[in-house]
This record gives C-alpha cells, structure tokens and sequence, in this order.
C-alpha cells in the first residue's frame, strides 16, 4: 500500500496526501482556516464518499485552491492511490 | 478569425482560473509537451473539473498528446460542452486519419504543422473537413531541420509560405508559431514578418504577448475605412468589377474587404456603418 501525493505548494493550488489507514482521518493545513477550514473538510469528505473511500488518511495542504483545484488533487490522488493497488 | 492563440499549461489552477482575463482570442490548454510523462492524469483531471465548474467565456481548445494511447486518454476528460476543438501535434495524414476516427463529433482539429514530412502531407490535411486551421509549429521543426531561428524569420520562410498557401487554398486559417523569448522587439519583428506573409493569428506562450500579437493582427483604422468604402460601392454598383480612386477593384479584393469588416467587427474595431 503506497502513499501518494498529487498538486504543488504554489498560490491557488493544494498538495493532497492519501495513504491506506484502518479509519478516516482528515488534516488540512490551509491559509485560509477561520474561514474555510469546514468547507474543505466537507468538500474532502464529500469527493472520498464519492469515490467509496471510506478508510483512509488524507492531508490537505492548501495555498488558496478554489473547490474544484482540491476536488480534482484529491480525485487524481485516489485514482492513483487505486492503480497502484491494483 | 481570431487574432491570437494563448498556450497555458493544463496543470497550473492559477493559470486555467485566469484564463479569461488574458485577452486572448483562444486559449489552447497544453496536455502535451508542458505537462510531464508522469503528470498528465494530475492536468486532465484539473482541466476538466474546472472547465465543467467554471465554464469561462473563451474559446477553448486543448492541445492533446501525439500517441494513440495518450490521447484515447485525453479524449476522454475533454469536456465536450465547453472545448471547441483539439490541437493535435505531429500531424499527418495516417496520424489524423486514425484521431479521426476516434475523435467526438463536436470537435475541430488544429493540425500542429511540426515535422518535415508534414510538408509533403500538407495539402491533404488542409483538405480534411475537420480541420479548421493549420498552425505552424517552427521550434520542432526546426530542431529536426538543424535550422536556427530569429526575427529575420530567414529559416522558417518556406514552410511559413507553404503553410500559409495550404491553408488559404481550403478555406482554413493559418496560424503562426510562437516566438520563443519574451523580448517585446524581437516579438513584434516576428509577428509583423507573419502577418505580412499571410497568417490570420499568431501564438503566444506568455501571456504578456497576447496585446501586440492582438494589435498586429487586427485590422488597421485606414484598412476598415478602406475595405467600407470598397463594400459601399459593390453593394450600390451591383457588379463584381469597378474603379476606385483610380485602382480597379474586383472580386479578390471585395471579398477581403468583406473578411476583413468581419473580423473588425468581431472585435469592436469597425466603428459602425459609417464609410466617410
């Protein structure tokens, strides 16, 4: 089982890390906390419902990423995450 | 019809969020040579989930990878609603005739004009029917030929010429390869040796090109009061053949008059009806 990393550090986008882990577990690191650290977290959860991911550790650094740029990260992640897993 | 094409890379959120405050004509959003072998899952996705988000008022287009099995891949995060066509690199005949028959029914091509042997191809690429342009890629090709480059545009003047004849001889746009450096002089030297040989648009790799490529290709105040005056008087003559201010006027000439009031007009540039 393998970690992955998908997107960069730089403004307006995010790094995603998702790795294999016995429960769902979210950290986001984000510039902008006070106001969107919810957000994130729901849209987080709602793209790995999406993808049937019900167990798994995911890190969200994020440098600004409109929804669609951690959506998308998050998405590529898993999809790796998955062919490397067979 | 369009005057620039902007190339940003399909992995850059800070770019695609942007793309419609550059001021280009069409943007070309780059799955090939900008996006590493092993990132290219990381700018389809991207792309795609922005443009079905976002859906910005531009022209779109998306320069796809050259091999089949690159592009079968491509194909399928285009979306379809929102991309007008492809970019297709490399092209010849045998390669677009296999993207042919995979490629959506919505979509145009943009045949990449980049090797030598497309030069002996390219008649019957600009006879494609899907094909709405052909753009010449001189970096490429001019690694394969050995040949140097600069603003003189001494290297590239053959298959600039040929391109340009190809493309106008079926109806389709010609575009013009970027300039490489950012320097605004040898920019300007290189567009304008473009638009005088012919082409309708040239291409931009920063967007800090895009106002003087847009500039250069517009149509010039004297040349809409020109191509207005000409128009005027077909339209009261009724004939295809007539004198203007001494010179003869005949049907090659009305109908770039008439090309040329489109394409002002399409930007704001015609100033309305007026002829005087």
């Amino acid at each position: 089982m393998k970690t992955v990393s998908v997107g960069t550090l730089e403004s307006s986008d995010c790094l995603v890390t998702i790795k294999p882990h016995e429960s769902l577990e979210i950290e986001i690191d984000t510039v902008v906390h006070d106001a969107f650290y919810e957000h994130i977290s729901d849209l987080v959860r709602k793209t790995l419902k999406e993808h049937g991911i019900t167990k798994a550790y995911v890190i969200v650094q994020d440098k600004g990423a409109l929804d669609y740029a951690i959506k998308a990260r998050l998405t590529t992640a898993i999809k790796r995450m998955r062919d490397d897993n067979g | 019809m369009a005057r620039s094409y902007l190339f940003i890379p399909g992995n850059v959120p800070r770019m695609l969020q942007n793309m419609d405050v550059y001021e280009a004509d069409v943007i070309i959003i780059d799955w090939e040579d900008a996006i590493a072998p092993g990132e290219k899952d990381e700018a389809r996705i991207l792309s795609e989930t922005f443009l079905k988000k976002h859906a910005p008022d531009v022209e779109i287009y998306i320069r796809i990878n050259a091999e089949p099995s690159l592009y079968e891949a491509d194909l399928a995060h285009i979306p379809l609603n929102h991309v007008k066509g492809v970019v297709y690199p490399k092209s010849d005949t045998a390669s677009l005739s296999k993207l042919l028959k995979v490629l959506p029914d919505s979509l145009d091509i943009i045949a990449l004009i980049e090797t030598p042997g497309a030069f002996f191809d390219i008649k019957t690429i600009a006879a494609m029917e899907r094909i709405s342009a052909l753009f010449l890629g001189a970096e490429d090709l001019c690694s394969e030929l050995g040949a140097t480059r600069d603003p003189s545009g001494d290297a590239i003047l053959f298959a600039r010429s040929t391109l340009i004849m190809a493309a106008k001889a079926y109806g389709k746009d010609a575009v013009d390869t970027p300039w490489a450096d950012l320097d605004a002089n040898n920019l300007q030297k290189d567009a304008a040796r473009a638009k005088n040989l012919g082409f309708d648009a040239k291409s931009a790799i920063h967007p800090n090109q895009v106002p003087l490529i847009n500039r250069l290709f517009s149509p010039g105040a004297e040349q809409i009061k020109d191509a207005k005056r000409i128009i005027a008087m077909h339209e009261r003559k009724g004939t295809m053949r007539f004198s203007l201010d001494g010179k003869m006027v005949d049907k090659p000439i009305i109908q770039r008059a008439y090309k040329l009031l489109e394409k002002a007009r399409r930007y704001g540039l015609d100033g309305g009806d007026s002829v005087d």
